[in-house]
């Protein structure tokens, strides 16, 4: 007869839970199949038939795995959600801006702004290009806390996406229920500044958080 | 056929409503159920366990392993007192709720 334990812990891959709790959920999970595979067996089904219902009781073992250890966490996980996105975002917040600071007041006030902008290409560009490392510090600090790669991911984004919200969605915000004339009345240039503080900076975050997105693989059994 | 948000707020009603006739094991609580609603109401292994752990987490039902006689190792859900004090109060949102849709004219008829 089949070991059911080896088969679902193979297939749950990681469980963000103590190695107990694993342990636990395992050899639940696998005497459930087992009531599976003996009620279709009592039923006169072959042996392969009894097996596969029991296997094809579950298609997507990941989302279970990822559902089971939100649940057994259950509201430390959100106090962990809060954490494993807040902290490491302020401090990719806090280190960027900086960062952004130190390369604008390191002597390259002379360079011409660029496309009408305020901005000075060179600093701006340097601060770019070093985004990548920030990105993955950001993400490899929400990873010791984060079960769902959704937060390691907001975590890495996280200065375009509280400059968007800061900056740019009260403009926009403005323009429509405000009827104020700036966004209407320049949106290339709007559009331009949201390309160059918030989406080119999500990339080049994005770029740098991706390693850290992934979630380990399922082994087949 | 029930539609599955409709499912998914009844889920925890009855399940608390199966235990209250004693424990029982994961699986035979999903069977128990399926029957008792006559297959209105079936619960996947994706659905079940997550919800029984979160019902765990606010104590309203507890697992304690426990070994049959045949020497099968399997865990058992009973209801805690929480759970009982959860029952009553759920039972008469969920009577509120269908009462006040049979007073609809519309889904009376329906």
């Amino acid at each position: 007869m089949r070991d059911w334990e080896v088969l679902v812990s193979e297939r749950l891959g990681t469980l963000h839970l103590t190695p107990e709790q694993r342990d636990e959920v395992v050899a639940e999970l696998a005497c459930h199949l087992e009531e599976v595979y003996l009620e279709q067996r009592a039923q006169g089904r072959s042996e392969s038939k009894a097996i596969a219902t029991a296997i094809n009781q579950m298609a997507d073992w990941l989302e279970l795995a990822r559902k089971i250890s939100l649940a057994k966490r259950g509201e430390e996980s959100m106090i962990n959600r809060a954490k494993s996105v807040w902290l490491p975002g302020i401090f990719t917040v806090t280190v960027s801006i900086g960062w952004l600071e130190l390369l604008q007041r390191a002597s390259f006030d002379s360079f011409k702004p660029w496309f009408q902008t305020s901005l000075p290409m060179l600093p701006f560009l340097l601060w770019v290009i070093t985004l990548p490392l920030l990105g993955a510090l950001g993400a490899f600090l929400s990873r010791f806390l984060a079960v769902e790669s959704r937060s390691r991911l907001t975590a890495g984004l996280f200065p375009p996406i509280a400059m968007f919200g800061l900056l740019f969605l009260p403009e926009i915000w403005s323009a429509i229920f405000e009827r104020n004339g700036l966004v209407i009345r320049h949106p290339l240039h709007f559009a331009f500044d949201v390309f160059l503080w918030s989406i080119l900076p999500a990339l080049a975050l994005l770029l740098g958080a991706m390693p850290f997105l992934r979630t380990p693989k399922l082994q087949e059994a | 056929m029930i539609g599955a948000g409709i499912k998914r707020g009844t889920a925890e009603l009855a399940v608390l409503s199966v235990l209250e006739d004693g424990p029982l094991h994961g699986y035979e609580l999903a069977r128990r159920i399926e029957q008792q609603t006559k297959g209105a109401l079936r619960f996947t292994l994706a659905a079940l366990y997550p919800m029984l752990y979160r019902m765990e987490q606010r104590r309203w039902i507890r697992g304690v392993w426990e070994t049959s006689d045949n020497g099968r190792r399997r865990r058992c859900y009973r209801l805690t007192p929480a759970g009982k004090k959860k029952l009553s109060p759920l039972r008469q949102e969920w009577s509120e709720l269908f009462q006040a849709l049979r007073r609809l004219k519309k889904v009376a008829h329906a």
